[in-house]
């Protein structure tokens, strides 16, 4: 791991270079525990900057046999990410001796990897969402670029956090089957849909259980735009402070002019 | 064994293929007291003979607890034995630190095993003369492992090292397919047992011997001198009572005074 944590703080004639600010970010990624196991759910948009740039990308891949990642941030940082666990679990497999690391275990390595880069000064710019099941036990938790981590029921990135999470307060069960669990995680989704201007409407929904992960293919959700008040969007400009300030703003000019 | 021409470096094969230093260290292990290992699904319990220098000095510490859920009983060169323990707790607690969980028994045996291959494959090193009992828990079960000077490593399901070790193993081997079945005092009182095998009729006490257990739900620890001696009374009461085949136990009884004799 050392080797590899070398190699970014790369030393270039004006001095050492590491990461100061996220170039191609993704959006919330939502995650929360049901009775058979773990789902989560993110779109597939990368943004550059307030561009949409990038509409097919998969924010959420499996690790190993036991665990989901999922990431919002720097999207070249979380391909990192998967190198390293790449390699982990690698190793891991090697072993081929009855062991295998579980979400728990993942999770805790990824905490020191975030941790380790930050005391750097140079994050991996990310906030991960990993859940898994092992042994019919259950894990969700989540890290972010300054290795703070946590475990919860439900967890939240970015925007998630603030417009998914009360909804997850509130209607959050321990026993929530899987067909519940995706209407739930819907319902945060076309909340975010709705409010986060880097969200788009094409999501995948993961879910990871004893048997395995399935990861579904990208889909949209159902929006709703017919409010009365979006009919005829300039029926209240007449007389509105806006044109008035035009008007205010013209008059003043010929005005003007007419002293020159 | 006797000396030869092939056996001053540890880097000098014989043409016999063997490298005597090596073997030379594994009779080392020999030299040291008895320890003995066995274990059930879901125990390991260890056991050792614990010989002091002289009457004025204490014993020598043979079982070392490696992590909550590892520990070793080892024979030979206990200096050698500490070093290696002091390693084996250094992977266990880095791997902890890292992955927020125990260090699967296996991998940490392989690393100790890879550890003492060095020392038989560099002229200016000398292999570790300790052979290390190592006891453990994970989620694939209870293990109990054997690793050598030589740098194998086996797993067994009972096992004896040190001086007179064979009496012990000649015991274990009667008794091994059944302790998979077997309680956790059950264990324990075979593990005394088998101690006592290797005694030779010197009397079994608490303050001669070390027990020390690892299982689910029970951290690695050993047994206090006192809960000690008691199971070894209960053992010698039931000993007294029962009729025994083995010619070890006649000679107890005569030492003692038979209730005829008062």
């Amino acid at each position: 791991m050392e080797a590899l944590a070398m190699k970014d703080s790369a030393v270039s004639h004006n001095g050492t270079e590491r990461t100061l600010y996220p170039y191609v970010t993704g959006t919330s990624v939502i995650g929360m525990k049901y009775k058979d196991g773990v789902i989560m759910a993110a779109d597939t948009g990368g943004s550059y900057g307030s561009t949409l740039r990038y509409k097919s990308l998969e924010r959420i891949k499996s690790i190993g046999k036991h665990s989901l990642l999922g990431a919002s941030g720097e999207i070249s940082d979380f391909q990192e990410i998967l190198r390293y666990l790449d390699e982990l679990i690698l190793y891991d497999n090697m072993w081929d001796d009855g062991n295998s690391l579980g979400p728990k275990e993942v999770h805790n390595y990824l905490t020191r990897v975030m941790y380790n880069r930050r005391n750097k000064f140079n994050p991996l710019w990310n906030s991960l969402v990993l859940g898994g099941v092992k042994n019919g036990q259950k894990y969700l938790g989540m890290v972010s670029m300054i290795g703070t981590h946590f475990e919860d029921n439900h967890v939240a990135t970015g925007f998630g956090n603030h417009l998914a999470r009360p909804i997850l307060r509130a209607e959050w069960r321990e026993d929530l089957s899987f067909e519940e669990a995706v209407k739930l995680m819907e319902k945060c989704l076309l909340v975010l849909l709705y409010r986060d201007r880097s969200a788009i409407n094409k999501f995948q929904i993961a879910k990871i259980t004893d048997e395995g992960v399935t990861i579904s293919q990208p889909y949209a959700l159902k929006t709703h735009w017919g409010f009365s008040a979006f009919q005829n969007p300039s029926k209240g400009a007449e007389g509105s402070w806006f044109i008035n300030r035009i008007m205010q703003t013209g008059t003043r000019m010929l005005v003007e002019m007419a002293y020159w | 064994m006797f000396r030869n021409q092939y056996d001053t470096d540890v880097t000098t094969w014989s043409p016999a293929g063997r490298l005597f230093q090596v073997e030379y260290a594994m009779e080392a292990v020999k030299q040291g007291a008895a320890a003995v290992g066995l274990r059930s699904t879901s125990h390991v319990v260890l056991a050792t003979v614990n010989k002091a220098a002289s009457d004025l000095s204490s014993h020598q510490r043979k079982v070392f607890k490696i992590d909550d859920h590892i520990g070793v009983a080892i024979a030979g060169l206990t200096a050698d034995g500490r070093v290696l323990s002091r390693y084996l707790r250094n992977e266990c607690i880095n791997h902890a630190f890292v992955y927020e969980s125990p260090l699967p028994v296996s991998r940490l045996v392989v690393r100790l095993a890879d550890k003492a291959q060095v020392c038989t494959q560099r002229s200016w090193k000398r292999p570790f003369g300790v052979g290390l009992l190592v006891a453990g828990l994970d989620e694939t079960g209870a293990h109990l492992y054997y690793n050598c000077p030589s740098g194998n490593y086996f797993e067994y399901q009972a096992f004896a090292i040190g001086s007179r070790s064979q009496a012990a193993k000649t015991f274990l081997e009667r008794r091994f397919e059944s302790f998979n079945s077997y309680s956790r005092d059950e264990l324990i009182k075979d593990a005394l047992f088998a101690i006592k095998e290797t005694l030779q009729g010197e009397k079994l006490t608490s303050s001669i011997c070390t027990v020390a257990i690892v299982g689910s739900g029970e951290p690695f620890h050993m047994i206090d001198q006192k809960t000690l001696q008691e199971m070894i009374d209960a053992m010698e009461i039931k000993e007294d009572s029962a009729a025994d085949e083995a010619p070890m136990q006649d000679e107890d009884k005569s030492t003692e005074a038979a209730p005829m004799d008062i």
